[in-house]
């Protein structure tokens, strides 16, 4: 009659050490999985007059209009998939020019330009959306004389 | 005669309350200052003034300046010269007789208390000598006199002029019922045409009557005579009733039956008629005379505004009304007079046609209103909100060409704005005011205003209205300067 009983327990004991044993492996599987986060990240946004071996040269927020150029550069760490983003120009805030850009998986980078003239001087900035309208960074910069 | 009927339906009962009052005042000034030397610079004063407007309707441009300027000194002489008259008229009096009597009652048997008093002195020859002021102030005639405001008594009046009382010699004011001084001293006449037996009770009552309107009783101390000083005159009173009625003319009493009284009640109710024509007639001058056409802007005025909401715009900021009255009506409206308000009580949020009526226009009586341009006023209205966005720097200016700006942090980087829901809807940054770059040093802090725009909206309590600035300049890459160098040399 003994031994029925401490086979019972012995079983039993067994069953919850392996169950929590399987419980850590999952959650630890989740929080592997969880580094990698496959949402767009931006990683870094700015203002700059020129891009020069694909990185961005004179990051400011006052542009000249003499320089006749401005530059919105845009850098993702974490691209899931092949997706667009949009950098949407306002002068006042109003819209002035919306450019669609392409993203590819893992990382990229990528940015916008716009010519500047003498009427465009005022303040400025620069929507960052994904292609559902999320805003996932504002810049903001001056043109001036 | 419809004429007259649709003049009469004209009338308000305004009007008739206007032309009662103004009478009545004016008749009341008769009353107080008939007789008196005032009274009769007033009409001198009047004939001036009607002198001056004939001077101006004939064109006469000096001579109606002239009369002007010397109706504009002689009001302010007559107020200075005669400030003791009009005092005493205004201040001996008690309101009621100001405003309404005519007569003092407790005046009549007092008199009669008088006239056995010194019937009884002139019977027991005790000299006696007796002041009833006129209309006139005294104060500066009449010296030492001694304040003693008892009434009138038989008993009173013997004792004060019993021989062995040191106050006999002198003479007693009596005002009312009141002995008001005794043991005056009354300025003597000069006259050398009195009778020998006049001894200086006599040259001190004629003294006094010569340069005021007083009147002054004498009881002979030796021949046991009463006699009445008055304008000049010193005549004997024999008979009680006499003297009696010689007190109660000086006193304006009298009995309906005496003629002097019915000469006065004709004075009077002639006094009452004129004043009501005259003044009438000054009304018609002003409210009915030639009708004058003006067209006043007005602002319009929002009264009672629901506190949460406010006025985004309004289709108009004045009404111009259209009035009609006399042309002195007219020519003295003033601004305040006239008003024009709509009550927002009802007004919802969104646009609200109001229309103007007679009901929210305030006009100055005699004041018709012909029109109203426009009739309509659209105002909108909005709800106040609160609304947080963004702070962004407006830079102006231009840095060296070798430098670039590449920070700019702000605190606060957010604010909170108030304002109407449909004009903070289309509100998304609030800039600042113009930011030099000029000045900038290499690295630094400054302060920056806020520029709100449209004005109607409020930076919220507890937000900052000015924001501060940290900036940081670094050289330009020199790839890109050298790059623009060239641009700015190559010609």
């Amino acid at each position: 009659m003994r031994h029925p009983v401490v086979i019972f327990i012995i079983l039993f004991w067994a069953l919850i050490v392996l169950n929590t044993q399987a419980a850590f492996s999952q959650e630890n599987e989740k929080t592997a999985t969880d580094t990698f986060p496959k949402t767009l990240t931006l990683y870094q946004a700015v203002m700059c007059e020129d891009i020069h071996t694909n990185a961005p040269r004179n990051q400011t927020v006052v542009f000249s209009v003499s320089k006749e150029k401005v530059v919105c550069f845009t850098s993702f760490d974490t691209v899931p998939e092949k997706t667009f983003i949009y950098h949407h120009w306002f002068y006042r805030d109003m819209p002035s020019a919306r450019i669609r850009l392409l993203l590819r998986p893992p990382r990229w980078s990528t940015y916008s330009s716009i010519q500047i003239r003498k009427t465009d001087i005022g303040p400025w900035r620069v929507e960052i959306t994904d292609v559902k309208g999320n805003i996932l960074g504002v810049l903001r910069f001056s043109i001036t004389d | 005669m419809d004429r007259l009927i649709n003049f009469l339906y004209t009338l308000r009962w305004q009007d008739i309350v206007d032309i009662t009052l103004t009478s009545y005042i004016l008749f009341r000034f008769y009353v107080l200052f008939r007789g008196t030397n005032v009274f009769r610079i007033l009409i001198g004063m009047t004939i001036l003034w009607f002198f001056q407007r004939i001077a101006v309707f004939l064109g006469l441009i000096v001579t109606s300046w002239v009369v002007q300027g010397v109706a504009a000194v002689a009001a302010l002489i007559i107020i200075v010269v005669f400030r003791n008259e009009i005092r005493s008229v205004l201040q001996a009096r008690n309101l009621k007789s100001i405003l309404w009597g005519f007569t003092s009652k407790t005046v009549i048997p007092t008199i009669e208390i008088l006239v056995e008093s010194i019937f009884e002195m002139a019977l027991r020859k005790t000299g006696a000598l007796l002041v009833f002021p006129g209309k006139e102030d005294l104060e500066e005639e009449i010296q030492s006199g001694i304040p003693w405001r008892g009434t009138v008594s038989k008993e009173m009046v013997m004792s004060i002029f019993w021989p062995g009382n040191p106050v006999h010699d002198g003479a007693a004011v009596i005002g009312g019922d009141q002995i008001r001084e005794v043991g005056a001293i009354l300025p003597l006449s000069h006259r050398d045409d009195l009778p020998s037996h006049y001894g200086t009770r006599h040259r001190a009552a004629l003294g006094l009557a010569e340069i005021t309107d007083a009147l002054v009783i004498v009881v002979s101390e030796e021949r046991g005579d009463v006699l009445i000083a008055k304008n000049s005159e010193l005549k004997e009173v024999k008979q009680k009733h006499r003297l009696k009625q010689h007190l109660q003319e000086h006193m304006g009493i009298a009995t309906k039956k005496q003629p002097f009284m019915r000469r006065e009640t004709f004075e009077t109710a002639m006094a009452a008629i004129l004043s009501i024509v005259f003044i009438t007639g000054v009304w018609f001058n002003f409210t009915k005379g030639r009708d004058t056409l003006a067209t006043l802007e007005i602002p319009i005025e929002y009264m009672n505004r629901d506190p949460g909401m406010e006025i985004l715009d309004a289709s108009v900021n004045a009404v111009s009304l259209d009035l009609s009255g006399s042309g002195a009506l007219i020519k003295s409206i003033r601004s305040d007079q006239v008003q024009v308000e709509l009550d927002l009580s009802k007004a919802v949020p969104g646009n609200n046609s109001f229309t103007i009526t007679r009901e929210n226009i305030s006009l100055p009586p005699g004041i018709v209103l012909k029109n109203v341009y426009p009739t309509v006023v659209n105002v909108g209205l909005d709800v106040t909100i609160k609304k947080k966005v963004p702070v962004q720097i407006d830079w102006v200016g231009r840095l060296p060409e070798h430098l670039i700006l590449v920070e700019a942090n702000i605190d606060p980087e957010y604010i909170e704005i108030l304002g109407g829901e449909r004009i903070l809807s289309n509100i998304v940054t609030i800039y600042t005011e113009k930011v030099p770059l000029d000045k900038l040093g290499t690295e630094g802090s400054i302060t920056a205003k806020l520029a709100l725009q449209p004005a109607s909206i409020k930076i919220a309590t507890g937000s900052k209205d000015k924001i501060a600035i940290k900036y940081k300049t670094e050289q330009r890459s020199s790839a890109i300067w050298k790059d623009a160098q060239e641009k700015e040399t190559t010609p």
